[in-house]
Protein backbone atom coordinates (compact mmCIF):
# COMPACT_ATOMS: atom_id res chain seq x y z
CA UNK A 1 0.00 0.00 0.00
CA UNK A 2 1.65 3.75 -0.64
CA UNK A 3 1.95 5.73 2.21
CA UNK A 4 -0.63 7.80 1.22
CA UNK A 5 -3.20 5.15 1.60
CA UNK A 6 -2.71 4.44 4.86
CA UNK A 7 -6.47 4.93 7.23
CA UNK A 8 -5.53 8.45 8.42
CA UNK A 9 -4.13 10.08 6.05
CA UNK A 10 -7.34 8.87 3.85
CA UNK A 11 -9.30 10.49 6.47
CA UNK A 12 -7.34 13.46 5.75
CA UNK A 13 -8.30 13.31 2.47
CA UNK A 14 -11.47 12.55 2.27
CA UNK A 15 -12.40 15.55 5.16
CA UNK A 16 -10.15 17.97 3.02
CA UNK A 17 -12.45 17.43 -0.27
CA UNK A 18 -15.36 17.49 1.89
CA UNK A 19 -14.76 20.71 3.05
CA UNK A 20 -13.52 21.86 -0.29
CA UNK A 21 -16.71 20.22 -2.30
CA UNK A 22 -19.69 21.14 -0.34
CA UNK A 23 -17.72 24.43 0.93
CA UNK A 24 -17.94 23.66 4.79
CA UNK A 25 -16.79 26.32 6.74
CA UNK A 26 -15.39 26.89 9.85
CA UNK A 27 -13.41 23.47 9.71
CA UNK A 28 -10.89 22.01 8.51
CA UNK A 29 -9.51 18.54 7.79
CA UNK A 30 -7.96 18.19 11.17
CA UNK A 31 -10.66 19.14 13.22
CA UNK A 32 -13.10 17.37 11.34
CA UNK A 33 -14.45 14.70 13.43
CA UNK A 34 -13.73 11.40 11.26
CA UNK A 35 -16.76 9.59 13.07
CA UNK A 36 -19.23 12.38 12.93
CA UNK A 37 -22.73 11.00 11.47
CA UNK A 38 -22.75 13.32 8.19
CA UNK A 39 -26.26 12.94 7.36
CA UNK A 40 -27.53 13.31 10.98
CA UNK A 41 -25.23 15.88 11.80
CA UNK A 42 -23.27 17.96 8.72
CA UNK A 43 -26.78 17.90 6.80
CA UNK A 44 -25.10 16.02 3.62
CA UNK A 45 -27.59 14.30 1.07
CA UNK A 46 -26.99 11.54 -1.61
CA UNK A 47 -26.31 14.49 -3.67
CA UNK A 48 -23.28 15.95 -1.80
CA UNK A 49 -21.79 12.39 -1.44
CA UNK A 50 -22.08 12.07 -5.47
CA UNK A 51 -20.47 15.21 -5.87
CA UNK A 52 -17.70 14.27 -3.42
CA UNK A 53 -17.85 10.21 -5.21
CA UNK A 54 -17.09 11.72 -7.98
CA UNK A 55 -13.54 13.68 -7.16
CA UNK A 56 -12.63 10.56 -5.09
CA UNK A 57 -12.87 8.56 -7.87
CA UNK A 58 -10.53 11.12 -10.17
CA UNK A 59 -7.96 10.94 -7.12
CA UNK A 60 -8.03 7.12 -5.53
CA UNK A 61 -9.65 5.54 -9.11
CA UNK A 62 -12.10 3.95 -7.03
CA UNK A 63 -15.75 4.25 -7.97
CA UNK A 64 -18.24 4.50 -5.26
CA UNK A 65 -21.13 2.32 -5.95
CA UNK A 66 -24.46 4.34 -5.34
CA UNK A 67 -25.97 1.49 -3.76
CA UNK A 68 -23.30 1.66 -0.92
CA UNK A 69 -23.85 5.47 -0.31
CA UNK A 70 -26.28 4.80 2.65
CA UNK A 71 -23.81 3.19 4.65
CA UNK A 72 -21.08 5.58 4.00
CA UNK A 73 -22.16 7.82 6.78
CA UNK A 74 -19.06 8.96 8.31
CA UNK A 75 -15.58 9.66 6.78
CA UNK A 76 -14.11 6.52 8.62
CA UNK A 77 -16.77 4.77 6.93
CA UNK A 78 -15.76 6.47 3.63
CA UNK A 79 -12.15 6.15 4.23
CA UNK A 80 -12.38 2.04 5.33
CA UNK A 81 -14.51 1.63 2.06
CA UNK A 82 -11.68 3.47 0.00
CA UNK A 83 -8.99 1.51 1.49
CA UNK A 84 -10.47 -2.15 1.38
CA UNK A 85 -10.94 -0.91 -3.04
CA UNK A 86 -7.56 -0.04 -2.94
CA UNK A 87 -6.43 -3.16 -1.55
CA UNK A 88 -8.29 -5.56 -3.38
CA UNK A 89 -7.17 -3.59 -6.73
CA UNK A 90 -3.68 -3.83 -5.68
CA UNK B 1 -20.00 24.25 10.92
CA UNK B 2 -23.00 24.49 11.27
CA UNK B 3 -23.78 20.99 12.41
CA UNK B 4 -27.69 19.61 12.70
CA UNK B 5 -27.68 19.65 16.59
CA UNK B 6 -25.91 22.95 16.84
CA UNK B 7 -29.42 24.45 15.23
CA UNK B 8 -31.78 22.34 16.54
CA UNK B 9 -33.39 21.10 19.90
CA UNK B 10 -33.95 17.30 20.37
CA UNK B 11 -37.82 17.64 19.33
CA UNK B 12 -36.66 19.13 15.88
CA UNK B 13 -33.86 17.12 15.48
CA UNK B 14 -35.89 14.28 15.68
CA UNK B 15 -37.98 15.38 13.10
CA UNK B 16 -35.41 15.30 10.94
CA UNK B 17 -34.14 12.02 11.47
CA UNK B 18 -37.44 10.90 10.41
CA UNK B 19 -36.63 12.22 7.33
CA UNK B 20 -32.79 12.60 6.49
CA UNK B 21 -32.39 9.27 4.90
CA UNK B 22 -35.73 8.57 2.93
CA UNK B 23 -33.71 9.24 -0.13
CA UNK B 24 -36.85 9.68 -2.34
CA UNK B 25 -36.05 9.71 -5.97
CA UNK B 26 -39.03 10.15 -7.91
CA UNK B 27 -39.87 10.34 -11.83
CA UNK B 28 -43.05 11.20 -13.90
CA UNK B 29 -44.98 9.02 -15.98
CA UNK B 30 -47.85 10.36 -18.60
CA UNK B 31 -49.53 6.93 -18.04
CA UNK B 32 -52.42 7.85 -21.20
CA UNK B 33 -52.68 11.12 -23.53
CA UNK B 34 -56.31 10.64 -22.86
CA UNK B 35 -58.58 12.43 -20.53
CA UNK B 36 -62.38 12.11 -19.53
CA UNK B 37 -62.38 16.05 -18.66
CA UNK B 38 -60.45 18.81 -20.92
CA UNK B 39 -59.44 21.72 -18.49
CA UNK B 40 -58.27 25.08 -19.43
CA UNK B 41 -55.48 25.36 -17.19
CA UNK B 42 -54.21 21.82 -18.43
CA UNK B 43 -50.40 22.40 -19.53
CA UNK B 44 -50.77 18.46 -20.87
CA UNK B 45 -53.25 19.73 -23.29
CA UNK B 46 -52.27 22.94 -23.94
CA UNK B 47 -48.97 22.87 -24.82
CA UNK B 48 -49.56 19.85 -27.31
CA UNK B 49 -47.53 17.12 -24.88
CA UNK B 50 -50.48 14.63 -25.68
CA UNK B 51 -49.71 14.78 -29.03
CA UNK B 52 -46.10 13.61 -28.64
CA UNK B 53 -45.84 9.93 -28.57
CA UNK B 54 -48.32 7.07 -29.30
CA UNK B 55 -49.08 5.57 -26.13
CA UNK B 56 -47.83 2.32 -25.42
CA UNK B 57 -50.57 -0.26 -24.82
CA UNK B 58 -48.99 -3.43 -24.12
CA UNK B 59 -48.83 -3.89 -20.64
CA UNK B 60 -46.11 -6.20 -20.55
CA UNK B 61 -43.76 -3.33 -22.34
CA UNK B 62 -45.36 -1.37 -19.19
CA UNK B 63 -43.98 -3.64 -16.61
CA UNK B 64 -41.09 -4.35 -18.40
CA UNK B 65 -40.27 -0.67 -18.12
CA UNK B 66 -40.62 0.10 -14.77
CA UNK B 67 -38.20 -2.83 -13.99
CA UNK B 68 -35.67 -0.48 -15.82
CA UNK B 69 -37.18 2.43 -13.56
CA UNK B 70 -36.59 0.69 -10.42
CA UNK B 71 -33.47 -0.78 -11.76
CA UNK B 72 -32.23 3.12 -11.92
CA UNK B 73 -33.23 3.84 -8.59
CA UNK B 74 -36.83 5.10 -8.75
CA UNK B 75 -38.84 4.74 -5.03
CA UNK B 76 -41.63 6.93 -6.39
CA UNK B 77 -43.68 7.04 -9.33
CA UNK B 78 -45.57 9.24 -9.94
CA UNK B 79 -48.35 8.87 -12.43
CA UNK B 80 -50.33 12.07 -14.29
CA UNK B 81 -51.27 11.55 -17.62
CA UNK B 82 -53.67 12.35 -19.44
CA UNK B 83 -56.12 10.83 -16.58
CA UNK B 84 -54.36 7.50 -15.24
CA UNK B 85 -57.27 6.05 -13.84
CA UNK B 86 -58.69 5.29 -17.89
CA UNK B 87 -55.81 3.12 -17.62
CA UNK B 88 -55.94 0.88 -14.32
CA UNK B 89 -53.83 -1.69 -15.39
CA UNK B 90 -51.08 0.41 -16.28
CA UNK B 91 -51.65 2.20 -12.95
CA UNK B 92 -51.44 -1.60 -11.07
CA UNK B 93 -48.16 -2.09 -12.94
CA UNK B 94 -46.60 0.60 -11.10
CA UNK B 95 -48.87 0.11 -7.65
CA UNK B 96 -47.56 -3.64 -7.24
CA UNK B 97 -43.77 -2.75 -7.71
CA UNK B 98 -42.95 0.39 -6.07
CA UNK B 99 -44.60 3.58 -3.83
CA UNK B 100 -46.67 4.97 -6.21
CA UNK B 101 -48.85 7.98 -6.40
CA UNK B 102 -51.72 8.78 -8.88
CA UNK B 103 -53.13 12.34 -9.86
CA UNK B 104 -56.66 11.92 -11.02
CA UNK B 105 -59.66 14.30 -11.46
CA UNK B 106 -61.10 11.30 -9.49
CA UNK B 107 -64.25 10.80 -11.28
CA UNK B 108 -63.03 7.11 -11.62
CA UNK B 109 -62.99 5.73 -8.35
CA UNK B 110 -59.51 3.98 -8.10
CA UNK B 111 -61.14 0.37 -6.38
CA UNK B 112 -59.53 0.00 -2.99
CA UNK B 113 -60.00 -4.02 -2.89
CA UNK B 114 -57.30 -3.56 -5.94
CA UNK B 115 -55.40 -0.42 -4.78
CA UNK B 116 -55.66 0.06 -0.74
CA UNK B 117 -53.26 2.39 -0.05
CA UNK B 118 -52.92 4.01 -3.27
CA UNK B 119 -51.95 7.90 -3.02
CA UNK B 120 -54.49 9.64 -4.79
CA UNK B 121 -54.13 13.29 -5.17
CA UNK B 122 -57.44 14.59 -6.93
CA UNK B 123 -57.26 17.87 -9.23
CA UNK B 124 -59.65 20.52 -7.56
CA UNK B 125 -59.93 24.14 -9.47
CA UNK B 126 -61.54 25.76 -6.89
CA UNK B 127 -65.51 26.47 -6.26
CA UNK B 128 -68.53 24.60 -8.41
CA UNK B 129 -68.60 28.46 -10.68
CA UNK B 130 -64.70 27.94 -11.29
CA UNK B 131 -64.94 24.00 -12.02
CA UNK B 132 -67.34 24.06 -14.40
CA UNK B 133 -65.52 27.25 -16.28
CA UNK B 134 -62.20 25.97 -16.17
CA UNK B 135 -63.37 21.67 -16.28
CA UNK B 136 -66.66 22.48 -17.86
CA UNK B 137 -68.47 20.59 -14.60
CA UNK B 138 -68.24 20.58 -11.10
CA UNK B 139 -65.57 17.08 -10.81
CA UNK B 140 -65.65 17.82 -7.02
CA UNK B 141 -69.26 16.87 -6.53
CA UNK B 142 -68.63 13.37 -8.06
CA UNK B 143 -65.17 13.03 -6.61
CA UNK B 144 -65.85 13.95 -2.99
CA UNK B 145 -68.13 10.80 -2.70
CA UNK B 146 -65.65 8.46 -4.75
CA UNK B 147 -63.06 9.17 -1.82
CA UNK B 148 -65.21 10.54 1.38
CA UNK B 149 -63.09 9.46 4.74
CA UNK B 150 -60.22 7.99 2.15
CA UNK B 151 -56.96 7.89 4.28
CA UNK B 152 -54.54 7.49 1.22
CA UNK B 153 -55.79 10.31 -0.55
CA UNK B 154 -55.70 14.30 -0.58
CA UNK B 155 -57.41 16.95 -3.26
CA UNK B 156 -54.56 19.25 -5.12
CA UNK B 157 -56.30 22.54 -4.64
CA UNK B 158 -55.06 24.57 -7.82
CA UNK B 159 -55.74 28.71 -6.40
CA UNK B 160 -56.14 31.25 -8.66
CA UNK B 161 -56.59 35.02 -8.45
CA UNK B 162 -60.39 35.08 -8.82
CA UNK B 163 -60.58 32.43 -5.50
CA UNK B 164 -58.91 35.27 -3.31
CA UNK B 165 -60.51 35.92 -0.10
CA UNK B 166 -62.90 32.55 -1.06
CA UNK B 167 -60.58 29.63 -0.37
CA UNK B 168 -62.09 28.79 3.22
CA UNK B 169 -65.59 27.58 2.39
CA UNK B 170 -63.74 24.87 -0.21
CA UNK B 171 -61.21 23.99 2.65
CA UNK B 172 -64.33 23.39 5.12
CA UNK B 173 -66.03 21.20 2.21
CA UNK B 174 -62.86 19.18 2.05
CA UNK B 175 -62.33 18.98 5.35
CA UNK B 176 -66.28 18.18 6.22
CA UNK B 177 -65.87 14.69 3.14
CA UNK B 178 -62.62 13.73 5.85
CA UNK B 179 -59.59 14.11 3.35
CA UNK B 180 -56.62 16.18 3.11
CA UNK B 181 -56.02 19.44 1.04
CA UNK B 182 -52.60 20.34 -0.93
CA UNK B 183 -52.43 24.29 -2.21
CA UNK B 184 -50.72 25.31 -5.30
CA UNK B 185 -50.91 28.09 -7.41
CA UNK B 186 -52.15 28.36 -11.15
CA UNK B 187 -49.74 28.56 -13.63
CA UNK B 188 -51.67 30.29 -16.37
CA UNK B 189 -50.55 28.31 -19.31
CA UNK B 190 -53.50 29.40 -21.54
CA UNK B 191 -53.60 33.17 -20.69
CA UNK B 192 -57.55 32.20 -19.66
CA UNK B 193 -58.62 35.89 -18.83
CA UNK B 194 -58.40 36.92 -15.30
CA UNK B 195 -56.47 34.09 -14.30
CA UNK B 196 -52.76 35.49 -14.12
CA UNK B 197 -51.28 36.38 -10.88
CA UNK B 198 -50.41 40.09 -9.99
CA UNK B 199 -47.65 40.93 -7.18
CA UNK B 200 -50.36 42.04 -5.20
CA UNK B 201 -52.36 39.00 -5.53
CA UNK B 202 -49.80 36.38 -4.53
CA UNK B 203 -49.27 38.34 -1.58
CA UNK B 204 -52.45 37.83 -0.61
CA UNK B 205 -53.13 34.76 -1.40
CA UNK B 206 -50.03 33.87 0.50
CA UNK B 207 -51.79 35.57 3.56
CA UNK B 208 -55.05 33.87 2.81
CA UNK B 209 -52.75 30.42 2.57
CA UNK B 210 -50.92 31.20 5.74
CA UNK B 211 -54.62 31.68 7.51
CA UNK B 212 -56.19 28.13 6.13
CA UNK B 213 -52.63 26.39 7.73
CA UNK B 214 -53.57 28.07 10.98
CA UNK B 215 -57.15 27.50 10.94
CA UNK B 216 -57.18 23.96 9.66
CA UNK B 217 -53.97 22.50 10.53
CA UNK B 218 -55.49 18.93 10.10
CA UNK B 219 -56.80 19.23 6.78
CA UNK B 220 -54.27 21.45 5.09
CA UNK B 221 -50.87 19.32 4.26
CA UNK B 222 -48.81 22.52 3.93
CA UNK B 223 -45.93 24.79 4.96
CA UNK B 224 -45.60 28.85 5.62
CA UNK B 225 -42.52 28.47 4.21
CA UNK B 226 -43.93 26.54 0.96
CA UNK B 227 -46.36 29.58 0.78
CA UNK B 228 -43.67 31.95 0.74
CA UNK B 229 -41.26 30.11 -1.87
CA UNK B 230 -44.07 29.69 -4.27
CA UNK B 231 -45.91 33.01 -4.18
CA UNK B 232 -42.59 35.36 -4.27
CA UNK B 233 -40.68 32.76 -6.09
CA UNK B 234 -37.39 33.36 -4.15
CA UNK B 235 -35.55 31.11 -1.64
CA UNK B 236 -32.52 32.32 0.12
CA UNK B 237 -32.50 35.46 -2.10
CA UNK B 238 -32.48 33.20 -5.11
CA UNK B 239 -35.03 33.60 -8.17
CA UNK B 240 -37.08 30.50 -8.94
CA UNK B 241 -36.40 30.02 -13.04
CA UNK B 242 -34.73 27.73 -15.41
CA UNK B 243 -31.16 28.00 -14.14
CA UNK B 244 -32.54 27.05 -10.86
CA UNK B 245 -35.11 24.09 -11.18
CA UNK B 246 -34.24 20.63 -9.68
CA UNK B 247 -37.04 18.96 -11.84
CA UNK B 248 -35.30 18.92 -15.49
CA UNK B 249 -35.62 15.48 -17.54
CA UNK B 250 -31.50 14.25 -16.46
CA UNK B 251 -30.92 13.26 -19.98
CA UNK B 252 -32.10 16.60 -21.40
CA UNK B 253 -30.05 18.52 -18.57
CA UNK B 254 -27.86 20.79 -20.45
CA UNK B 255 -27.53 23.35 -18.10
CA UNK B 256 -24.24 24.75 -17.11
CA UNK B 257 -23.54 25.23 -14.17
CA UNK B 258 -25.92 22.42 -13.42
CA UNK B 259 -27.91 23.36 -10.60
CA UNK B 260 -28.96 20.70 -7.31
CA UNK B 261 -31.13 18.77 -9.36
CA UNK B 262 -33.29 15.68 -8.28
CA UNK B 263 -31.51 12.75 -8.78
CA UNK B 264 -32.24 10.96 -11.86
CA UNK B 265 -35.57 12.25 -12.59
CA UNK B 266 -37.04 11.57 -15.81
CA UNK B 267 -40.58 12.87 -16.81
CA UNK B 268 -41.69 9.97 -19.61
CA UNK B 269 -44.07 10.59 -22.19
CA UNK B 270 -46.81 7.26 -22.34
CA UNK B 271 -44.95 5.84 -24.96
CA UNK B 272 -42.36 4.86 -22.21
CA UNK B 273 -38.80 5.97 -25.02
CA UNK B 274 -39.63 10.06 -24.99
CA UNK B 275 -39.15 12.54 -22.74
CA UNK B 276 -40.13 15.46 -21.39
CA UNK B 277 -37.70 18.45 -20.73
CA UNK B 278 -39.43 18.31 -17.17
CA UNK B 279 -42.08 18.09 -14.73
CA UNK B 280 -44.56 20.87 -16.28
CA UNK B 281 -45.19 22.04 -19.75
CA UNK B 282 -42.19 22.88 -21.53
CA UNK B 283 -43.79 26.03 -23.10
CA UNK B 284 -43.99 27.05 -20.34
CA UNK B 285 -42.03 30.58 -19.05
CA UNK B 286 -39.82 29.13 -16.34
CA UNK B 287 -39.74 32.22 -14.50
CA UNK B 288 -43.63 32.80 -14.18
CA UNK B 289 -43.57 28.71 -13.13
CA UNK B 290 -45.46 27.98 -9.95
CA UNK B 291 -45.92 24.14 -10.03
CA UNK B 292 -45.88 23.12 -6.77
CA UNK B 293 -43.75 20.34 -6.61
CA UNK B 294 -40.88 21.41 -8.79
CA UNK B 295 -41.00 24.58 -5.43
CA UNK B 296 -40.83 22.35 -2.77
CA UNK B 297 -38.28 19.98 -4.95
CA UNK B 298 -36.14 23.29 -5.09
CA UNK B 299 -36.07 23.90 -1.09
CA UNK B 300 -36.03 19.63 -0.44
CA UNK B 301 -32.78 19.79 -2.84
CA UNK B 302 -30.84 22.94 -1.30
CA UNK B 303 -30.50 21.19 2.28
CA UNK B 304 -27.12 22.76 3.64
CA UNK B 305 -28.22 26.07 2.12
CA UNK B 306 -30.52 26.18 5.10
CA UNK B 307 -28.06 25.20 7.75
CA UNK B 308 -27.59 29.13 8.31
CA UNK B 309 -29.95 29.41 11.13
CA UNK B 310 -32.58 27.73 13.13
CA UNK B 311 -35.75 28.84 11.46
CA UNK B 312 -33.91 28.43 7.85
CA UNK B 313 -33.10 24.80 9.03
CA UNK B 314 -36.59 23.73 10.06
CA UNK B 315 -38.41 25.64 7.07
CA UNK B 316 -36.43 22.83 5.50
CA UNK B 317 -37.62 20.29 7.42
CA UNK B 318 -41.08 21.38 6.98
CA UNK B 319 -41.49 21.36 3.74
CA UNK B 320 -39.04 18.52 3.12
CA UNK B 321 -41.81 16.73 6.06
CA UNK B 322 -44.81 18.31 3.66
CA UNK B 323 -43.82 16.41 0.26
CA UNK B 324 -42.97 13.21 2.61
CA UNK B 325 -46.70 13.43 3.63
CA UNK B 326 -47.97 14.08 0.50
CA UNK B 327 -46.36 10.83 -0.77
CA UNK B 328 -47.12 8.60 2.13
CA UNK B 329 -42.81 8.09 2.69
CA UNK B 330 -44.74 9.51 6.47
CA UNK B 331 -48.09 9.61 8.23
CA UNK B 332 -50.16 12.47 7.95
Amino acid sequence: MQAGHTIDAIILRVAGIMIDELKLEDITPETFDPDMDLVDEVGIDSMDLATVALVLRDEYAVRIDEDDYPKLTTIRLISTYLQNKLVEAA
Amino acid sequence: MKTVSSLLDEHWHDRYRKISRLNIRSSIYDVTNRCNLRCKGCFFFSSGEHQVAREETDIHQWEAFIDKEMDRGVNLAILIGGEPTLCLDRVEAFYKRLPTFCATNGLIKVPRDRFPDLMVGISLWGSREEETLLRGKDAFAISSKHYEGDPHTYYLYTLTPRQLGRIEPIIKKIRDVGVKVHLQLLSNDEGVDGFSWTPDELSAIRDEMDAMLDAYPDTVISSKYYHEVITTGKMMDRSFGWMECPSVTLPMDTRNPRPRRLTNFIRWASDLSTMHRCCTSETRDCRTCKDGAAHMSWVMVNKRAHMNTTQDFQNWIEVYEMFAKLYQFIPW
